[in-house]
């Protein structure tokens, strides 16, 4: 630029000196004044060359302006370029859906996140403001176009909103939409550009973490959080209570946050070996469950269960205590009454049960000395027949009611003896003994039994029980048979799994159990109207069995047979 | 035979039977009765004091009733087997109830004085029994 400045300079000044000269020569035709004319000549030389000067420092001055006016006009050139290409780069990066919405011609138009965002593809996305409001949930649309269309009129500064966007597979997503208006020289609103974020996820965790709340407000127990650090020993400062803890306190919530005591009131009743135990939790940063006295505001005592539990944040430091507490003082006063309960009937089973070994011995007393005096007078031969029917009579009953004693004893000490002693036993064993002690009554009938016990062979029991529950089912299959057919009896014992089953099964007159079924194992409870019978020996049966930690059940079927099958833990 | 046994009851008959029982089965000599354990206990003691001198019998064998008035079976055990009654205690005791109560049986089992338990009434085959037991 400068050397044409200077070009132009050279060329004005070489014109005039060329007019300078030319008009010199033909002055110097005319006059003839050698002095005037070279004083003219070099006042002429002098003009030029100033105005020259003057001429290129106008030029120069009117070059520079230029120049930086160009400049300046490149540089907002690259500018714009700059901002658009970042504009492209943007709306191709932004995770956001972007619209361009022309307000008069109502067009409109979206950016690639219509497709990734919401699935529309490209020849599904309408044109029209229609097409996006169509989009927008029923519930949501007059609230966000009252919002929207109070914008465009300018009514309000800012316009964002959140609302339900319709995709193209039907479901809906929270957005937040963002715009800003682009308005004319006279002010009007012409065009609106938007972005929309698919905020979905922060929503629903939004609508997740509101959920996990209500756990905390509607709570019944009381639920506290405290700060991690506890000074002097104390109980950390509480942050929040939940509405449960107020309720169960007393105290409002601005009495409480910030206050390091008071989570619970200690008093006169108060456990404080629990509290300690509290304390010391604290100290190791543990989690304690305790269980104390408190007391409300207005100090009324109430039980509460206390737990702490601390919170850890990333690095494995303790970042805050969550206290839950219960009110418990209904439970309690329950555990109390329920151990006073279990106290008294304790004692009234102890007693009771004294009183029947009282009883007993009270009768069996005098009972055993008739029995010895009678044995007595076995020895002495009696002449008078009268007198020898009377004592043989004498002698029959005191021996029932001796029996009857006997059993009744036996129940007595079963129902005393819950945890007796069980032992390996064998069933041979146990059947041989059996068999033994009924040789007579076998002997005499001759029943067909038939025993299948090898696949257990030994049982873990009480050997007098089972041998006591195995002779009087048997002494009743034998009492109760039928006289029309040979008694048959058969006994298996089964294991399954932990279980043994034992199954005794008869051929004899059976029980009417449809009258009978809840007597069937009942004290004194007789079925037949047999001499010896007392009503006692399935009764026995059944108080043996659960003693030992067994069931028995029947099966009976007048005139067929009866089934007993006994469950034992093996 | 034994030289002399010592029947505690308070039961006069029980006492009474035992008398007869043990006579006829030829079981002992001579039969002393206490009608409760302090009765028993002074007799031990009048053995003791009185007849300082004179060798006098012991009984060698107790039928011991448990429950009696005054003074009964179990407290005259804690008495007897004390060292106040050492020249006596090594007599055997057999107890001779009519009790059921199971804790009455689990008590007799920790006093090694008594070699038996058993129920009334007494008979000759318990005395027969009793014999083969101890070896007579």
């Amino acid at each position: 630029m400068k050397s044409k400045t200077i070009q132009i300079t050279l060329i004005y000044i070489m014109i005039s000196l060329f007019v300078t000269i030319i008009c010199h020569k033909l002055l110097a035709s005319f006059i003839s004044s050698k002095e005037n004319f070279y004083f003219f000549i070099i006042k002429d030389i002098i003009f030029i060359l100033i105005t020259g000067l003057v001429f290129k420092y106008i030029l120069s001055k009117n070059e520079s302006k230029n120049v930086s006016i160009f400049e300046k006009l490149k540089q907002t050139n690259e500018e714009i370029k700059e901002s658009n290409e970042k504009y492209d780069i943007v709306a191709k990066a932004t995770s956001d859906t972007i619209w361009d919405w022309k307000i008069q011609e109502d067009s409109i138009n979206w950016n690639k996140g219509i497709e990734s965002v919401f699935g529309y593809k490209q020849e599904e996305v309408g044109k029209t403001s229609k097409w996006w409001f169509d989009k927008i949930h029923p519930e949501d649309s007059i609230r966000m176009s009252i919002k929207l269309y109070s914008f465009i009129e300018q009514k309000t500064e800012k316009w964002q909103d959140q609302y339900r966007f319709r995709c193209a597979d039907g479901t809906y997503k929270y957005v937040l939409d963002r715009g800003f208006l682009l308005k004319d020289e006279n002010g009007r609103a012409i065009r609106m550009i938007g972005a929309i974020q698919d905020i979905t996820k922060q929503k629903e965790e939004e609508q997740r973490l509101k959920l996990l709340e209500t756990v905390i407000t509607q709570s019944k127990d009381s639920i506290l959080i405290t700060e991690a650090n506890s000074i002097n020993g104390k109980i950390p400062k509480i942050v929040y209570v939940n509405p449960a803890f107020l309720q169960m306190s007393g105290y409002h919530s601005n009495e409480i946050i910030g206050k390091s005591t008071n989570i619970f009131n200690k008093g006169p009743n108060s456990d404080s070996d629990e509290l300690k135990k509290l304390l010391r939790a604290i100290k190791n940063e543990e989690e304690c469950l305790i269980e104390t006295i408190s007391y409300t505001k207005h100090k009324e005592e109430y039980w509460v269960r206390f737990s702490m539990i601390p919170i850890f944040n990333n690095e494995g430091v303790i970042s805050h205590w969550i206290s839950i507490q219960r009110n418990i003082t209904d439970e309690k006063k329950l555990e109390t009454e329920k151990e006073h309960l279990i106290r008294e009937l304790t004692q009234n089973n102890k007693d009771l049960k004294q009183f029947s070994y009282i009883t007993s011995h009270n009768l069996r007393a005098p009972l055993s000395n008739l029995i010895g005096l009678l044995n007595l007078t076995e020895d002495i031969p009696i002449e008078n027949p009268e007198l020898k029917e009377i004592l043989t009579g004498f002698s029959k009953s005191t021996h029932l009611l001796n029996e009857t004693i006997n059993d009744l004893v036996k129940v007595i000490i079963i129902k005393d003896n819950p945890s007796m002693q069980k032992e390996e036993v064998s069933l041979k064993e146990v059947f041989e003994n059996v068999f033994s002690q009924l040789s007579f009554q076998i002997e005499l009938h001759k029943p067909i039994i038939k025993l299948k016990f090898d696949r257990v062979p030994l049982l873990n029991t009480n050997k007098a029980y089972i041998e006591s529950i195995l002779l009087n089912l048997l002494t009743n299959s034998i009492k109760y048979k039928s006289e029309n057919r040979k008694l048959k009896i058969s006994i298996t014992a089964e294991q399954i799994d932990h279980q043994v089953i034992l199954t005794f099964k008869d051929n004899g007159i059976g029980i009417d159990l449809e009258r009978n079924r809840d007597k069937v194992f009942g004290l004194y409870q007789r079925f037949h109207n047999y001499p010896d019978s007392k009503g006692l020996g399935l009764y026995l049966v059944k108080s043996q069995v659960e003693t030992m930690g067994g069931t028995i059940s029947i099966e009976s079927e007048v005139n067929i047979g009866t089934t007993f099958t006994i469950t034992f833990k093996n | 035979m034994l030289e002399q046994i010592l029947c505690i009851d308070d039961d006069p008959i029980t006492l009474m039977l035992c008398k007869k029982v043990i006579a006829k089965s030829s079981f002992s000599k001579e039969i002393i009765t206490a009608p409760n354990g302090e009765e028993a206990l002074h007799h031990f003691n009048t053995l003791k004091y009185n007849n300082k001198n004179k060798v006098s019998k012991k009984p060698e064998l107790i039928f011991l009733d448990l429950n009696m008035p005054v003074m009964g079976g179990w407290e005259f055990l804690d008495h007897f087997t004390s060292k106040a009654y050492s020249e006596f205690n090594t007599a055997k005791v057999i107890v001779l109830s009519s009790t059921i109560d199971p804790h009455d049986l689990a008590k007799a089992k920790k006093y090694p004085i008594i070699i038996d338990f058993l129920s009334k009434p007494i008979t000759k085959p318990m005395l027969e029994y009793l014999k083969k037991k101890m070896e007579l």
